[in-house]
């Protein structure tokens, strides 16, 4: 890189990114800086006290000490967040690539049907859960009513992960949806022509050609789903509040309940730091893996 | 062949109905609840028709009475903050994309990419943090907390810089030679010129804005001070009681991305369609 010295031309520049870049260092990279740090310390935040450096204990704690409260809180709250992410990313992917390719057949009414199915996804979460927690009412909900059944979907399981998974599924499933609709708009006609002419059936087809073409789409959906639903964090909270038996109980809601206690109670944040570094690790390495995929095929 | 695309119209459009039903029951049948009176619904049982509508539930959400859900003051606070939020998106994304896009400065490539690398940045790990910034600043509890941490995403310049790259470099030249400063043409030629992409980027930082449902519940405690999303929680509370009105402020709450999904859905759409060219 050339060394050149800062002209006037830079001044102007740098009015023009300052705003940004203030609030991008002290917001960002200040924070996430001491979120990492954070994850080696013991700490409190509701205390003026600085963090104190404790090495990798905290590590130690929520993985490999199995006497400790947290270790558990940790276990249990990352097995059910790995668990939902299993449940939903392929429903999260297969569900809206079929919609995608009922309406691009342009069936009788498809641009409503992309609205519709679109539209959940510019609700926030706690109008969705309200929405949805009257839908699961055990006698006034309307899906005990319509299948005349007396289920408590929110207090048994494997109801309250079907409950969580499907609410889930009609908040976020547009995204993809529309993202699909675009990269089979992109899918060569002349190749299903010629295809049709060799008598390929639909099956053979899908399989065939339109998979292969939208397979950037896809990888960058399974990434970004996948992603998003390690941050599951409302659904539970307002829904099942991490029951029955903790068995809903989130590592976002474990996080939180540790570093911002509710009820006045120590705040432990060095540790819920740590989780959060390990929650993002794992993100971040998912995240990676797509460009790992997306570049082998190109 | 032609009776065979006649079948997949058909399955398509059975198909689509019976999620179409799906999608549409829950908005309708909160919104029949929320125009039921309480005591209907604790009498009669389940109906998805009120027999008597009414919209008593909106009006008492809307007088003074409701003092532990006051949706109004909510909804005021929200519509506040993510405008504010909407407007400092809008100003620091396009002034920065502009330097990015068409001025030569030192250090640019190198600010450019650190920008970029933290897209792939979690969340989850500066939320503690944050908090603490938040409150050395004397932000908790007041609008600032709910404004400024979010606003300097790095996406949205991503996304603005593309766009005017895509727009001739004559234009701003001949404008330099007329003698107008950088800021001049920022501001009369470029700006007009990026509504298209301005449009999405403030369209998502409004409704994200508004939807923010983890980090308002945690820099804000004061019920009056709440914005609406992180209200929907506690109206949630008020539920087993009062169904109705829990309805009526979750229909209130969706209103604003609701009409502006209405009007400018296709923007939402290219937006969506926009990232995932951009990332997949």
């Amino acid at each position: 890189m050339k060394q050149r010295p800062i002209k006037k031309n830079d001044l102007t520049a740098y009015m023009f990114i300052a705003p940004q870049l203030i609030l991008f260092v002290v917001f960002f990279l200040v924070p996430a800086a001491m979120g990492v740090y954070a994850a080696f310390t013991k700490w409190d935040i509701f205390s003026p006290q600085m963090p104190q450096f404790v090495g990798f204990d905290n590590f130690r704690e929520i993985l490999f000490n199995s006497e400790s409260t947290y270790y558990r809180f940790f276990r249990t709250g990352f097995t059910n967040t790995v668990i939902f992410v299993l449940i939903s990313v392929p429903i999260g992917i297969v569900l809206p690539l079929l919609m995608a390719i009922a309406i691009n057949n342009k069936p009788f009414g498809h641009k409503f049907f992309q609205s519709l199915f679109y539209m959940p996804t510019v609700l926030s979460i706690s109008t969705v859960i309200l929405i949805w927690y009257y839908m699961f009412n055990k006698n006034l909900g309307l899906i005990n009513n319509f299948f005349h059944t007396k289920i408590n979907w929110i207090g048994i399981q494997p109801y309250a992960w079907i409950a969580i998974v499907l609410v889930t599924v009609w908040w976020t499933i547009g995204t993809n949806m529309v993202i699909y609709l675009a990269a089979l708009n992109g899918v060569s006609k002349d190749v299903l022509e010629a295809a049709d002419v060799d008598g390929a059936g639909p099956v053979k087809k899908f399989f065939s050609i339109v998979i292969p073409s939208i397979r950037n789409q896809l990888a960058y959906t399974v990434v970004l789903t996948t992603v998003a639903q390690f941050n599951i964090y409302g659904q539970p909270l307002m829904l099942t509040s991490g029951g029955p038996n903790n068995s809903t109980n989130v590592l976002l809601m474990v996080i939180r309940d540790l570093a911002f206690p509710s009820f006045g109670g120590k705040s432990i944040s060095g540790l819920a730091s740590a989780m959060a570094l390990m929650l993002g690790i794992v993100m971040i390495i998912i995240a990676l893996l797509q460009y790992k995929f997306v570049g082998d095929e190109e | 062949m032609k009776r065979k695309i006649g079948l997949g119209k058909t399955l398509a459009f059975v198909f689509c109905l019976i999620f179409a039903v799906i999608w549409i029951a829950p908005l309708s049948q909160s919104l029949m609840t929320s125009l039921k009176s309480e005591k209907e619904i604790k009498m009669s049982g389940y109906s998805f028709l009120p027999q008597n509508p009414t919209i008593e539930s909106y009006t008492d959400l809307f007088s003074t009475r409701s003092d532990s859900t006051p949706i109004l003051k909510w909804f005021g606070n929200s519509l506040l903050t993510s405008t504010a939020f909407t407007i400092l998106v809008l100003v620091i994304s396009s002034t920065s994309a502009f330097a990015y896009a068409r001025l030569d400065f030192k250090g640019k490539n190198a600010l450019f990419g650190i920008l970029m690398a933290t897209m792939v940045f979690p969340s989850v790990i500066n939320l503690i943090p944050l908090y603490k910034i938040c409150a050395a600043f004397n932000m908790i509890n007041t609008k600032w907390a709910l404004i400024l941490p979010g606003a300097s995403g790095a996406f949205n310049i991503f996304l603005i810089r593309q766009f005017m790259l895509g727009i001739p470099k004559e234009l701003d030249e001949a404008a330099r030679i007329d003698g107008a400063s950088w800021f001049q043409i920022y501001w009369r030629i470029m700006l007009p010129l990026c509504a298209p992409v301005l449009t999405v980027v403030g369209m998502f930082a409004f409704t994200g804005s508004w939807n923010d449902f983890l980090w308002p519940t945690l820099v804000i405690s004061n019920v009056d001070k709440m914005t609406i999303t992180p209200g929907m929680q506690i109206l949630k509370g008020t539920y087993d009681v009062y169904p109705s009105h829990a309805m009526a402020g979750g229909i209130i709450s969706v209103i604003p991305t609701f009409v502006l999904f209405l009007f400018a859905q296709k923007y939402f759409i290219k937006g969506m369609q926009l990232q995932s060219a951009v990332k997949g």
